[in-house]
């Protein structure tokens, strides 16, 4: 079982899946606290009829099922985010993958919008245009604490290829650029992610540690200074004050010479 | 890394405006030019080529003989040639004066 | 005599200024601000004085407007802190400027092969808050795409594109997902080869994604066309939204139809 997979049977505790949805979009209407929340997770499936998408990326049908899962739901919403990334694949460019990824992108911002708290907990890999499509959406981000945790835009030998860096200079630069590392912590330093769990096998949660995320979760639903967030209130965490300070520069910027 | 140069020009007349030309893509420099208070001018150059001091310097003070002028100039550089950097450089005179 | 100005050739300032109402234009975060990315000069990339992106103010058919432009010819036009930070800023302000009664009509101008790797998770963020903004907006006023350039618009930014109200292409212009380059090393040879331009086009050009009903408007790379265009879509009513209408599940695209047409037309 995919780590989306373990997360979403733990949380869901015993929930009924959703019977509509293709195999690799797992939804359950659960219980966080006294709150009735959704939970969707993108899980891998063999038989995907889309070759390209069946490690679990993000592809025309997952796009499409998410942002039909999210827009059915009839309150609060947590992603579990486990994306190895998008589906890569000509097919995929022809059809049009970057609509069904809008899609489900969309879904969130409007449930959000709407008054309804999006939760967003990284179980796994969290890359690039799949994240951005489910997950970074959320009015809150929790993640585990784990080397098996990925954050990134783009594979290794990708961005090499592109960037004409060696391996080692991506490395290198990683180190410097904390923006361009791919582990949770450094991520977590640019101030997006609301709470940080130290799980001992994320592929095996104990029952106390998932209380303790279940807690967490549930604090988050509780808090309506939480609902009241958008993407853009990453920037008054403590970290992005110091992290994204130019983010913050250029809106001041902009607001002071708006009207002339 | 980057290299920066700093290149003065003493004495010169004022210019009339600022202007801004080019692009920093391969082979192309983007340049700022601005009047300033001093009278004299200053040209501040960052460029990923690094070593070719002289051939800046060369290019700089040939155009400072044509236009000797008080002004500030910034020039963001990707690789242009000499023959590009004269290009904006005259493109950004024409603009600021 | 017709005389045609071509919207791919100009850079992002000019495009900005020329979409605006005539004498309209004025920029906002110029170059001589000189906010500049501090993250390139190690990565030995020198900085650019706008970061790529030009915020734009004006007014279109007269009522105050921001058009938002990125510079395609510098570093892919790819999107960073700045730049990132410039497109949505500009975006929620025009959005609260809305809800305080402010009818402000908006564009942006992609040009993008999206994420800077140099900045990579930094732009991500941004983009994330660049789709909220367009949601956002869009409820108050069009926000309308275009997407005219020689790069087109890939990765994320092909995301926040697909959430425009609108998008007005041109045949020159690509839209989708995951640049070729990224197909092919990603997917290998067999998948896409890059360098096969004709069928990059193809597959995501403006005529395919106009013919789909994913670009409104297809129009000629001219400044003229796409100025009128964007006028009139600009100006309409804001819209319920739905996103990627033509694109279903249930009952389900054919795919195995849709790969015999992929042979049969490409081989």
């Amino acid at each position: 079982m995919s780590r989306g997979e373990v997360w979403f049977d733990a949380l869901r505790a015993g929930a009924l899946p959703l019977a509509n949805l293709p195999p690799s979009v797992r939804a359950a209407d659960g219980t966080i606290g006294v709150h009735p929340a959704r939970l969707v997770a993108v899980v891998p499936d063999a038989q995907n009829r889309f070759a390209r998408a069946r490690s679990g990326e993000l592809g025309i049908d997952e796009g499409l099922a998410i942002a039909r899962a999210v827009d059915e739901a009839p309150g609060a919403v947590l992603a579990i985010v486990d994306v190895p990334g998008q589906a890569f694949g000509l097919r995929e460019e022809m059809i049009g993958i970057h609509r069904a990824l809008a899609a489900a992108l969309d879904a969130y911002a409007r449930k959000r919008r709407a008054g309804h708290t999006v939760l967003a907990l990284v179980v796994g890999r969290a890359i690039s245009g799949a994240f951005l499509a489910h997950g970074l959406q959320a009015s809150w981000i929790g993640a585990l604490n784990d080397p098996g945790i990925e954050v990134h835009v783009m594979s290794e030998p990708s961005v090499a290829r592109v960037t004409r860096m060696t391996r080692e200079e991506i490395t290198r630069i990683a180190q410097i650029v904390p923006a361009t590392a791919r582990d949770i912590e450094r991520f977590a330093s640019l101030g997006a992610i609301d709470e940080l769990f130290a799980i001992a096998d994320p592929n095996d949660p104990s029952a106390q540690e998932l209380a303790r995320v279940r807690a967490a979760l549930a604090a988050a639903l509780d808090d309506p200074a939480v609902a009241a967030r958008t993407p853009r209130s990453r920037l008054d965490a403590p970290a992005a004050v110091v992290t994204r300070a130019l983010s913050r520069e250029v809106r001041a910027r902009l607001r002071a010479s708006w009207d002339g | 890394m980057i290299e920066t140069l700093e290149i003065v020009n003493q004495g010169g007349a004022p210019i009339a405006r600022r202007a801004h030309i080019g692009v920093v893509a391969s082979g192309n420099c983007e340049l700022l030019i601005e009047p300033t208070s001093e009278p004299f001018a200053t040209v501040r150059i960052r460029t990923s080529v690094r070593g070719y001091e002289d051939a800046w310097r060369a290019v700089v003070a040939r155009f400072f003989e044509r236009h000797p002028i008080a002004a500030r100039i910034e020039i963001d550089d990707f690789g242009a040639t000499p023959a590009v950097v004269a290009l904006r450089l005259e493109q950004a005179i024409e603009d600021a004066t | 005599m017709i005389t045609r100005t071509s919207f791919a050739e100009l850079d992002a300032r000019e495009r900005v200024r020329l979409l605006l109402d005539p004498g309209t234009f004025r920029e906002l975060i110029d170059p001589f601000e000189r906010v500049r990315s501090p993250y390139l000069a190690e990565q030995n990339v020198v900085a650019q004085s706008d970061d790529g992106v030009v915020v734009g103010r004006g007014t279109i058919g007269g009522t105050s407007a921001v058009i938002v432009a990125t510079d395609g010819r510098y570093l892919g036009g790819s999107i960073g802190e700045i730049g990132g930070a410039k497109i949505a800023g500009a975006l929620e302000c025009a959005a609260d400027a809305c809800a305080r009664g402010v009818l402000t009509r908006a564009a942006i101008v992609f040009d993008t092969g999206g994420i800077r790797l140099q900045e990579a998770n930094l732009g991500i963020l941004a983009i994330a808050e660049i789709c909220d903004a367009i949601v956002a907006l869009r409820a108050y006023t069009p926000v309308v795409a275009v997407i005219a350039g020689r790069i087109g618009v890939y990765g994320g930014m092909g995301i926040a594109a697909s959430l425009c109200s609108a998008a007005i292409m041109t045949e020159g212009a690509r839209w989708g997902l995951n640049g070729p380059d990224v197909v092919e090393e990603e997917a290998g040879l067999a998948e896409l080869d890059a360098r096969d331009r004709p069928l990059v086009w193809r597959a995501t050009g403006g005529r395919r994604r106009h013919a789909q009903g994913q670009a409104e408007t297809l129009v000629l790379d001219d400044v003229d066309a796409i100025r009128i265009a964007l006028h009139a879509l600009a100006a309409r009513e804001p819209h319920a939204h739905r996103i990627a209408p033509e694109l279903s599940i249930d009952p389900g695209l054919d795919l195995p139809a849709f790969d015999r047409a992929l042979r049969e037309r490409y081989g």
